[in-house]
Parts: structure tokens; sequence; C-alpha cells
């Protein structure tokens, strides 16, 4: 009888749990974007600081009374980074009228592409899912937005070519967490070592990276000049750490965008001043769109999250992926008129134009063939305290990360 | 008095070996086939494709292992990397051009003949020590994978399924993919029901409880351990094939990780060991409550009745759904297959509970 009434008691949860869930199909009177996240298992290290951004962004848009009378509605889910979680969130999120989907996750993303090129809705994946879908023709509705892995690596060298006279005969070790986001720049990587005639090895360490003391001994016996570090979350942290032990300058060390003052400042503020990173929006709170976001969002006690976190990093990606995407719905508004639409707002996105936000990010230009937005980043550096430019938004290498990129869609389209 | 056994009189040998010989269970097995069958007719397109197809699918794998870990009784902690070899050998075959329904088995021999590479381990080791075995399978499954890029398909690791046809129905229909999930997980049950019954099944249950005593009878250890390895394996590969092409439709390495293991092998033992029954409620727990519980309470929230930060709101369904899995193995550890079989007890005798069974 006890089970009998467990099971009862579960039964009625599952029946009140799967009523309450039903899709409640209402007119469309807001634009709904779909902002799923891995809050919980892999990405947590970014999910919550770039929610937030994403979701203050939409309500400073609301505040100011939105874009041409229309209000937008982000529908903020976890999906635990397994795809099929995220598939049934997309779906969800589709009947319930979303026309714009970011999951930031590799494997969850790469399982939505296909269907987001049949169903015709916009997928935006900046900082993660697969490189190639900058290819516009090949990816109508993928847009990655910002500089892809393969242009911030191209970025990174060519920040070193420029500062010191040139990229031959360096020797630059890519030590890289060894899952595909690890080493994917390596293709670019070879290509670009073969035009410079630069040395190059890679060092893989084993997911999730949190031991990595015997790849960083052999690093240190190959005396690189430069150290690309390639990974994310806690494995970067360690990696800094080894470096740093195993006497390597930090101001040789250049990293992925995943790499953040809270990361710096837990491996101790004064342990790897110097060390430098690609990014491609301006993190902190000194800018108008910040400014303004902590004036009519967080004085009103709107925020979505906690204040502090406002200007970190992550939360600024998160601003900045949402900037780019209601530019697009604003350009399809007043071009093509509402109701929004995928193939609307798709159409929006690919006319935005030199996109000026004031320093807070390159100039986006997305065009019918350029979804990656003109692939532009800058290099920082760590002072003690902050993350300092130390050049300018540039693009670099473009022609190379094309060619591969055209290379990789090619191969998509032949699996159709 | 549900479960009636008055009036049942077998007259033949054939009908008391039957599968159901109890007609309620065949008129329940029945139902629920027709109401699979139909499914598509009643279910919206988002519970079809989303929990419906892949919970079938997710049974269909989780019965190929519970036929090693349940009938067997060889611990498996590396299955999904037998379903990724499947997955991966059949996108690949087809690219190659060969026709799905070839690939298809091409898919099942290759993660079989992988798979019994592995399982040779278990000739010479048990328990804990063999899933340390495993586990080496499903780490050198994901290195090869993620480290040769004919495999997992260029710089980005994601590989799409491309078109197929199976029996002139292609894959970009969304009802081929539901039947042919759904056909693929009527042939594991009926398999694996079957199976339980042969002197193959009675060697692996043998084997699992004792393999010294098991030699002594007559079974050879080697040659069952082996090919309890090698039909598992095979079934699993072919799992991952049905999961590639009907559900993914496009294989990245993270799809077949260590994590997914572990799922599977929650799978079985929620489920409860070695059961058919147990397989799809196992599969349909670890799969669709977290979906359950995290869009359920999305919802209360949306609705205003529940107001807690945003990173609580993600992590309250992993929560509830840990405190679920405590519960029920607390209540019934032998899993949720056999939670229905007490209550199946309980009606067969119902009202008269102090009668014989």
């Amino acid at each position: 009888m006890k089970t009998m009434f467990k099971k009862g008691m579960l039964g009625a949860l599952f029946a009140t749990a799967a009523f309450a869930a039903a899709p409640a199909l209402q007119a469309q009177e807001t634009v709904k974007f779909g902002l799923f996240h891995d809050f919980t298992k892999v990405y947590t290290f970014v999910a919550d600081e770039f929610s937030q951004g994403q979701r203050d962004y939409l309500t400073l848009i609301n505040e100011e009374g939105g874009i041409k009378g229309q209000k937008f509605e982000a529908i903020v889910r976890d999906h635990g980074n397994e795809p099929q979680r995220g598939l049934e969130l997309y779906n969800r999120a589709r009947e319930e009228g979303a026309i714009y989907f970011m999951f930031l996750s590799t494997p969850v993303a790469n399982a939505v592409v296909p269907r987001a090129l049949q169903d015709k809705v916009v997928l935006g994946t900046p900082l993660h899912g697969r490189g190639d879908t900058m290819v516009g023709e090949t990816f109508p509705y993928v847009f990655p937005m910002m500089a892809s892995y393969w242009s911030q690596a191209a970025r990174l060298l060519k920040y070193v070519e420029d500062t010191q006279g040139g990229l031959k005969g360096k020797k630059i070790a890519h030590v890289h967490i060894d899952t595909p986001f690890g080493r994917e720049p390596l293709p670019i990587l070879e290509k670009l070592a073969q035009q410079k005639s630069f040395e190059l090895r890679s060092f893989a360490y084993p997911s999730p990276g949190n031991e990595q003391s015997a790849v960083w001994s052999d690093v240190r016996r190959y005396r690189p000049d430069f150290v690309l570090i390639w990974g994310a979350g806690n494995s970067q942290m360690v990696s800094v750490r080894e470096a740093v032990r195993n006497g390597i300058d930090p101001a040789k060390i250049l990293s992925v965008v995943w790499l953040t003052e809270t990361d710096m400042k837990n491996i101790g503020e004064s342990t790897a001043i110097g060390a430098k990173r690609v990014e491609v929006v301006q993190p902190g709170r000194d800018h108008p769109i910040i400014q303004r976001i902590l004036d009519k969002v967080y004085k009103a006690g709107k925020g979505a999250g906690p204040e502090a976190r406002v200007g970190n990093t992550y939360y600024n990606y998160g601003v900045a992926d949402m900037v780019i995407a209601t530019e697009g719905a604003k350009l399809a508004l007043e071009k093509l008129g509402p109701p929004l639409t995928g193939e609307k707002l798709k159409a929006g996105m690919e006319m935005i134009r030199n996109l000026d936000t004031k320093g807070f990010m390159p100039p986006v230009t997305i065009t019918p063939q350029d979804h990656q937005g003109g692939g532009q980043a800058r290099v920082s550096q760590w002072d003690g305290k902050a993350w300092v430019p130390v050049s300018d938004w540039a693009a670099a290498y473009q022609d190379v990360v094309w060619e591969e990129a055209r290379a990789s869609a090619a191969k998509f389209s032949q699996g159709k | 008095m549900f479960y009636r056994l008055s009036g049942v009189h077998h007259t033949r040998y054939e009908d008391t070996r039957r599968l159901w010989p109890i007609p309620t269970d065949r008129r329940l097995v029945a139902v629920l086939f027709l109401l699979a069958l139909s499914a598509p007719l009643w279910l919206s397109e988002l519970y079809l494709q989303n929990y419906l197809l892949p919970w079938l699918i997710w049974s269909a794998a989780t019965l190929s292992l519970t036929l090693l870990m349940g009938v067997a009784g060889q611990l498996h902690f590396g299955y999904a990397a037998v379903m990724a070899i499947g997955a991966y050998s059949a996108i690949h075959l087809v690219r190659l051009g060969v026709p799905f329904e070839l690939a298809f088995i091409g898919a099942g021999l290759v993660a079989a003949v992988i798979g019994c590479l592995f399982g040779a381990a278990a000739l010479r080791v048990k328990g804990l020590y063999l899933v340390m075995a495993t586990l080496a399978m499903q780490y050198l499954v994901d290195w090869v994978i993620v480290n040769v890029p004919a495999i997992s398909g260029g710089a980005h690791a994601t590989l799409q399924a491309p078109e197929a046809r199976v029996l002139f129905f292609s894959f970009a229909d969304g009802f081929t993919r539901y039947y042919f999930a759904f056909f693929w997980a009527v042939f594991m049950t009926v398999f694996l029901l079957n199976t339980k019954r042969t002197s193959f099944g009675r060697a692996l249950v043998a084997i699992r409880d004792k393999d010294y005593a098991a030699s002594v009878i007559g079974v050879s250890p080697f040659k069952y351990k082996l090919l309890a390895f090698f039909t598992s394996s095979f079934f699993g590969g072919m799992s991952g094939a049905v999961l590639a092409f009907c559900f993914y439709r496009a294989v990245t390495p993270e799809q077949f990780g260590f994590n997914v293991s572990t799922q599977l092998v929650a799978m079985v033992l929620v489920g409860g060991l070695g059961s058919v029954i147990g397989a799809y409620l196992g599969a349909a727990f670890v799969l669709l409550t977290p979906m359950i519980l995290s869009n359920g309470i999305a919802a209360l929230s949306d609705a205003g009745w529940l107001s807690v930060s945003a990173n609580l709101l993600a992590h309250l369904p992993l929560m509830i759904y840990g405190a679920l899995i405590i519960g029920f193995l607390l209540a019934e550890p032998l899993g949720l297959a056999k939670i229905y079989d007490n209550m199946r007890n309980y009606f067969l005798v119902w009202p008269f509970k102090h009668s014989r069974r």
C-alpha cells in the first residue's frame, strides 16, 4: 500500500508538471527569443553571466519602449549540455513562436543546425558551434556573429607578427584541451605555420583539464616563444598557473576568449601580470550601453541577477549577442515591417553594415555571404586589475580562415 | 481480479510457454502497441519527436545493455562508446554509398567486433575490474574519434547524417524516423523476451550467477561471455545508428561521452536489472524526467508561483531528480520494474490478499 501511495503522489506530480508545461499557444504580441544555456553541467562558468547580460539588454530595450513598438521576451531554460534536451527546448520554443535561438553549447547547437536550416529560424552561435557556419550561402540561418575560434587564433598570431617583427622562425606552442573545441584552431595554425614559416607544436591535455602538469613540463622543454592556451572554465586557470610554475613568462601566454577577470583573480591577481587574451567585446562598465543598463534596468530593480556581475567579460558578451540580434530585428522591422518572422529576422541580420557600438565591440558587418560579421578581434593584457587592450580591432588572415571554412562547409553540403 | 487467472486453462504446452500466458498482460501489451503505432495520429509533433521518439531509441539501447548487464551479469561502463561506433560506422558507410539497410547491419558488426575486443577483458576480470576495462574502452573510443578527423568529420567534429532511405522511405520524413525507431524498439523487445527463454539466455544467466559453476555444468564461460559482448554490442551499435539517423541527424563526440554511458547504466539500474519493462521505465525516468521537471518548474516560475533566482531555478529540477532517484531506490532497490511487478502481484489476487498466488 505504501508503494501505491507513493506511486500515486508521483503520478499526480508528473501530471501537474506535464499540464503546466504544455505550451500556451497565444497570439504573438512580443518577439520571442529562445536563449537557452547549460546552467548545470559543463558551461556553467559562462552561462550565468552570459544569460544575465542577454536578459538585461532585452529588458533595457523593452524599458526604452521596444523597437518600433515591438517588445522582446526571452525564454530562458537549462538544457544541461544534452542535445536531446536542447532539441526539446528548441521545438517547444518554436511552437511558442520564438524566432531567434541561442544555446551556448556546441553539441546542442550542432544538433540544432540542420533543423534551424529546415525550419527557417535564426540560430545565433556566437563563440560556440561549428566555425564554418560563417559561410552564409551554406548556412543561411546560422549566425556566429563574432570572430570564430579560427579568426581568434589568427588574430593572436597576427599580434605576434605585428609586435615581434614577423613570425619567421618563432616557436609557437598550442596547449589545448583534448576535445574538438581544443583542436579546432589546428588547421589554421598549421596552414599559417607553413605560410609564415614558424614552428608549431601542439600539446593536448585530457579533458576536463584539472591536471596538466605532465603537459607543461613538455612545454617548458620545448622553450616556446609564445604559448597559445585553448581551454575553457577551470582548465584555463590551471593552464595559466602551470605555465607560470614552469617558468614561462606570462607575457608569452596568449589565450582564447575564455579567460576573465574572475579567472585571473582566482589564480591570484599578480600571479600572471602580462598574460594576454583575444577579446571580441570590451569588458567593464565604462561604456554607454552598460551605463544605460545600470541606469534603466538596475535602478528600477529589474536586473536579471546580481548587480556586481554587470560589466564582467561574459556578461558583456551576452549583451553584445543581443545588441547584434536586436539590431537585426530593428532593420527587419524597418525594411520589411511587422510581424517579425524567422525569415525576416535573417534578412535583417544580413542587412547589418558597420554596426557602430562606440567601441563596445568591433564594427559588425553581416552579409548574406559573411555571417561572421567581419571576424574582428583585439588582444588585451592583464595588468593586475583589469584587461587593458594592447591592439586595435582588426581581422587577421581572413583569406586562410575563409578557405578553411569554405572547404568545411562544402563537406557539410555534400553530407546532406 | 484485474490480471484474472480463473477460467484460463492451458491445454497445450505451447500455451503455457507463450510470452504472456495471462490474457490481461496480452491485452495490455496490445493496447500499448496500438497506442504507440497510432501515436502520430494523437500525439503532437513536439511530444512525438522529442519525447516518444528518443524514449523508444534509448529503450532499445537499454534493452541491449540489459542483455549484457542484467542477463549475463557483465558490467559495462562504456556503452555510449559502443553506440558511437555504430553511429559513426553507419554514417560513414552510407556516405560511401552503401544502402542504409546494409550499413545498418554493418554498423552493428563493427560495434560488435570492437566491443568484443574489449569484452575479452571479461574473460580475465570481473566486477569493478571489468568496469575499469570498459571505462578504458569509453575513453579510447572517444580519443580515437576526436583525434582522427577522417572519423569525426573535420575540425568541427560534427558529421551530418546523410540522406538515406530505408525500404523506399526517406529519413527526411518525420514519420519514417518515428516508425523506424518504433519497430526497432519492438524488435529489441521481442528479441530480449525470447532470448531469456533460449538455451543461449539460460547459459548467460548461468554465467551471471557463477561462471565457475556454469563451466562445471558444461557452459563455456569463454564462449558465452564473448557471445554476450558480441550480441549486446551488435545491437548497441545498431541502436547508435538509429539514434544518429532518426533523432540527432548529426553526430558529435560529446553525444556519446562518458556521461551518456553513466546515463545508460542508470537506465538499466533504475529500471531494474535484466527486465524488459524495466528498460522502458528506466529510459523514461532518466531521459524524460529532467525535461518534464525542468519545464514544469519553469512554467511554475513563469506563472509567478515560484520566485527564486535563475540559478536556483535551473538547479531545482536536478535536486528533485536526485531526490526521486534516491526515493525510488530506497522504496524498491530492485528498480521501477519491481514496483510495477509489486503492483501487478497485488492486483493479481485483489481483493483476496490472503490467497495464495
